[in-house]
């Protein structure tokens, strides 16, 4: 199948399985989702190379029969294959009573958003030119230090494509595509191992590799000779947007979800228009950016997406929701339809139930520079360098948050100092933003697709 | 399909490649999801598809196909072969394949259970959620959220290479899940959750401790304890874990770090450390594919996705480095056996050096000597996660505690995290109990790279650590 042509080609798949299905159960509502998604990766580890290029297509099939509810899917798009998944949604809604009494139909038809803006000639890079970036990144990288003995290096092109139909009329199909690189350094000095990582992902134009390897050895290298805190105490915590985004996306990116809210599983439930952060911090889940990488016409079950403010100068302002949590609370979906959707994303969401996250969030940026943020922290505090590890293993419930910073400093008397050794820091995603004692102006798109600038905190525990 | 796969390997070697392996996954897995009165989710999916890989020079490459059509089945063959032929001449560390004996699967390969989930109909397995539900309505207090799960995974998998292997097994995974959250009189939400999976049919369902009522049971009996749960206190603690939380800390931190993909390349702090003492003598860690599922439970993995048969892989023996675990290439670099560890989440990704089983081996205390040598501390229990870096640093979440005075258990405390870097923790090991648990499953699993969740097994005794990096309230 190619980019061009692609829609219309699973758009003609999804109606023909929604008037098979039709014909299987005239008293049914039908919804039926079509994937395809094609994806080239190239990863170049200490000189071991793995490549692989392939195309991931399935199908997904919700029934309901009055509240009684199925899904079914199937890997391939083969009308056997669609066929297959609506048999086997109606034999799960024939065959249990379990119902859904708050279940009130699929989504309703409503105009499409816009797609993201694709630079068509992401379409024309073989894998000889992945390969080569992946080279020229670990070049780089090398030629910054002796001590740089590991660099892993990995290219990926992907473009995919979806159509949803449904008994209600929707007719709505999507597409996109984006290059993306990643370069990752280990520095070993006796006994000691440092790293750091440097990416780049772009749908509107093609990668931007030069420098990164440059960028990512320099950093490693220079967390050696690393002290330790010797110290448990509550300190201010300097996050970098790295790191910010992590702790927005595992926090407020999770609890602001609807069915968390309508389900009482999110703190955030009872607090619509309460003060929930500090007045600087706005965040807004972008569904249409031109050039962001979650950009979509319409999200996984045909409803457009949209943007959409969740906090604004600290007040809670809204939450994001599908069509079914929308109208459990009252205002209809948001555009946040997700198949497998989240921090890592999966290729095959034809296999996921549609579920609720965020398409793009993005922290506005404040006034102050980094450094400035830096020179704020009187006394003792810790800067943050990127994603501490076990952030995405914390509870969005209760809030609660211990984490391992690895790439950190000591920041004294208004400036950084030198790298510490791996600290915990522990304490409460939402007692922090109400801590919130700073906002960067250097927003960067993260790692797993949320732009934030750097944010201080206070109020959390440190033990190194 | 075999024959499909078998064309499908010829092909690719006609097109150049020195070695070719096909695998066919035909995969049923469905899910049931209660949450509160509503039924959120009861699915099936039908997953089935077709991976290729092609080495040429010692290079990869892979390609795959939801169709098993012969036409699009040597169009993913000619796409592999491309894809290795293109990267070749990058490649600086080369891991190539030596012809040798082919595997040969038999029918006992499939772990037989008394009751294949194939034979219950939903509503059988509706039922068992329900009663997980209600019992943990039963024992809980101030709920305001009770999920009940139940997942299965069952199909064929079959397997060939330019050896002529014949592989074709049943794969298996049940498991039943039951979350509560209840609300504290302060307002602070806190979790009891309980469950387990692997390769069980579903008699184990109706074992002691393990039937719809234990498990919602257990998982209300937490969460209203929890209720009056104290935060863990920050500092460096003396610690017991229990044995699901010692299979995280084998798994995660350990066990990721003896996959020899990180070894051949450098990264992991274990590399050319084979020999080498590395813990107390009361650490041993082991891998296997084939663990005693009656005695211990587990994951049944008799063959990984190379066709490479599943064994017991001792890695660490009383603190000594023995093996690392491997695919067919990093065990031929490093010449070891290979040990059955190559594995892919589905055919859409190739298969990398994965876990199947990995556990600490028991030792000979009791749980109240193993709290009596504790002495003062956090008994850690259960877990929501873990994670680990290339230099050994690792963090894991338990989802409760207690909190531990001269043997004494003194009061609950709330999720707590424990951190530190592994080649320092296996050093404070201090001893282990007399019990031995696998604990795996259908929900959740492992990640690695952008494959996640393969499932795994991880267990363990409880374990006497001397001294752990608590993150908690100063």
């Amino acid at each position: 199948m190619e980019y061009e042509s692609i829609k219309d080609e699973l758009l003609s798949v999804a109606d023909t399985g929604l008037k098979f299905a039709a014909k299987q159960d005239s008293s049914a509502e039908f919804e039926v989702y079509v994937h395809y998604g094609s994806v080239s990766r190239v990863e170049l580890d200490q000189g071991m190379v793995t490549a692989k290029d392939g195309v991931a297509a399935g199908c997904a099939v919700r029934v309901a029969k009055g509240k009684r509810l199925g899904f079914a899917c199937a890997s391939g798009i083969s009308t056997a294959r669609v066929k297959k998944a609506v048999e086997e949604s109606l034999s799960v809604v024939n065959s249990v009573s379990a119902e859904d009494d708050k279940f009130s139909g699929f989504c309703d038809p409503k105009k499409a958003g816009r797609e993201c803006k694709f630079n068509r000639n992401i379409l024309g890079v073989e894998v000889d030119e992945l390969m080569r970036h992946c080279q020229d990144m670990t070049k780089e990288a090398r030629s910054v230090d002796p001590r740089v003995k590991v660099v892993t290096a990995e290219c990926r092109v992907l473009w995919d494509s979806y159509a949803v139909a449904n008994s209600r009329g929707v007719q709505q199909a999507s597409r996109s595509g984006s290059n993306r690189c990643l370069v990752y350094v280990m520095s070993i000095d006796g006994d000691e191992r440092k790293t750091a990582y440097r990416h780049d992902a772009a749908c509107d134009r093609l990668l931007h590799t030069e420098g990164l390897g440059k960028e990512a050895a320099s950093e490693a290298v220079g967390q050696h000779h690393a002290k330790k805190l010797e110290l448990t105490s509550v300190l201010p915590t300097l996050w970098g947007p790295e790191a910010a985004a992590a702790y927005v996306l595992s926090s407020l990116g999770q609890s602001a979800h609807g069915r968390a809210v309508v389900e009482h599983t999110s703190p955030l439930c009872d607090m619509m228009g309460a003060a929930i952060a500090g007045e600087g911090f706005t965040l807004v889940d972008e569904g249409q950016r031109p050039d962001g990488l979650g950009t979509e016409a319409v999200d996984a079950e045909g409803h457009p997406q949209m943007r959409n403010v969740i906090v604004e100068n600290g007040i809670l302002k809204g939450f994001l929701f599908n069509t079914y949590y929308g109208r459990l609370f009252g205002v209809g979906s948001t555009g946040n339809c997700s198949r497998g959707g989240g921090p890592f994303g999966t290729p095959i969401p034809y296999e996921s139930v549609t579920g609720i996250s965020a398409k793009a969030l993005e922290v506005s940026p404040g006034t102050k520079t980094h450094d400035q943020l830096v020179s704020s922290i009187d006394g003792k505090g810790i800067l943050i360098a990127d994603d501490p590890m076990g952030i995405f293993h914390s509870t969005m419930s209760t809030g609660q948050f211990s984490v391992v910073a690895n790439r950190v400093y000591l920041i004294e008397k208004g400036s950084r100092s030198y790298p510490l050794q791996p600290l915990s820091v522990a304490g409460n995603y939402y007692d922090g933003f109400k801590k919130l004692n700073g906002v960067g102006s250097n927003a960067t798109l993260g790692l797993y697709g949320v732009r934030s600038p750097s944010l201080v905190f206070d109020g959390f525990t440190v033990v190194g | 399909m075999i024959e499909v796969l078998q064309k499908a390997v010829e092909y690719g070697e006609k097109l150049g490649a020195q070695f070719v392996d096909a695998r066919y996954d035909d995969l049923t897995l469905r899910t049931l999801e209660r949450t509160d009165d509503t039924w959120k989710d009861i699915q099936v999916k039908s997953r089935m598809g077709v991976g290729i890989t092609c080495y040429v020079e010692g290079v990869s490459g892979y390609s795959f196909t939801a169709s098993s059509t012969m036409k699009e089945v040597r169009a993913a063959a000619q796409k592999a072969f491309k894809m290795a032929r293109a990267s070749a001449p990058a490649a600086e560390l080369r891991l190539p394949i030596t012809k040798g004996s082919p595997s040969k699967s038999a029918p006992s390969d499939t772990l037989r259970v008394k009751i294949h989930p194939s034979e219950r109909d939903l509503a059988y397995k509706v039922d068992l959620v329900n009663r997980t539900i209600e019992a943990a309505r039963e024992h809980g207090a101030n709920i305001k959220n009770v999920r009940g799960l139940y997942g299965e995974l069952h199909g064929r998998k079959i397997f060939t290479n330019s050896e002529g292997s014949s592989v074709d097994w049943n794969y298996l995974v049940t498991d039943m899940r039951c979350f509560v959250i209840s609300k504290a009189d302060s307002g602070a939400l806190v979790i009891g959750l309980e469950g387990n999976g692997g390769t069980f049919g579903l008699e184990y369902f109706e074992s002691k401790g393990n039937t719809p009522e234990d498990v919602g049971g257990e998982a209300g009996s937490r969460a209203k304890e929890q209720l009056k749960a104290q935060p863990c206190p920050a500092g460096n603690l003396r610690a017991l874990i229990d044995e699901r939380l010692a299979g995280v800390l084998a798994h995660e931190s350990f066990g990721h770090l003896s996959e020899a993909d990180f070894v051949v390349t450098g990264a992991s702090p274990l590399t050319n450390k084979i020999g080498s003492r590395l813990g107390t003598p009361e650490a041993s860690i082991l891998d296997s594919g084939l663990p005693d599922i009656r005695k211990t439970g587990g994951l049944w993995v008799p063959f990984d996705d190379q066709g490479v048969r599943g064994s017991s892989t001792t890695v660490l023996d009383k603190g000594v480095l023995l093996h690392y675990l491997h695919n067919r290439g990093t065990a031929e670099r490093l010449s070891e056996r290979p040990t059955g560890n190559s594995r892919a989440v589905s055919y859409v990704f190739p298969p990398i050096v994965r876990m199947t089983n990995t556990y600490f081996m028991p030792g000979n205390l009791s749980e109240q000597e193993a709290l009596e040598k504790l002495d003062t501390g956090v008994y850690a229990i259960q877990s929501s996660g873990g994670q680990v870096e290339g230099n050994g640093s690792f963090l894991f979440i338990a989802v409760r505690g207690y909190w531990v005075e001269h043997g004494e258990i003194k009061y609950p405390l709330r999720e707590v995290a424990l951190s530190g870097n592994i080649l320092e923790l296996l050093t404070r090991v201090e001893g282990a109990t007399r019990d031995l648990h696998i604990q795996s499953g259908y929900f959740g699993g492992c990640g690695k790279g952008d494959q996640s969740p393969l499932p795994v097994g991880l267990g363990g005794p409880k374990i006497v650590i001397g001294n752990v990096t608590f993150g908690g309230k100063a």
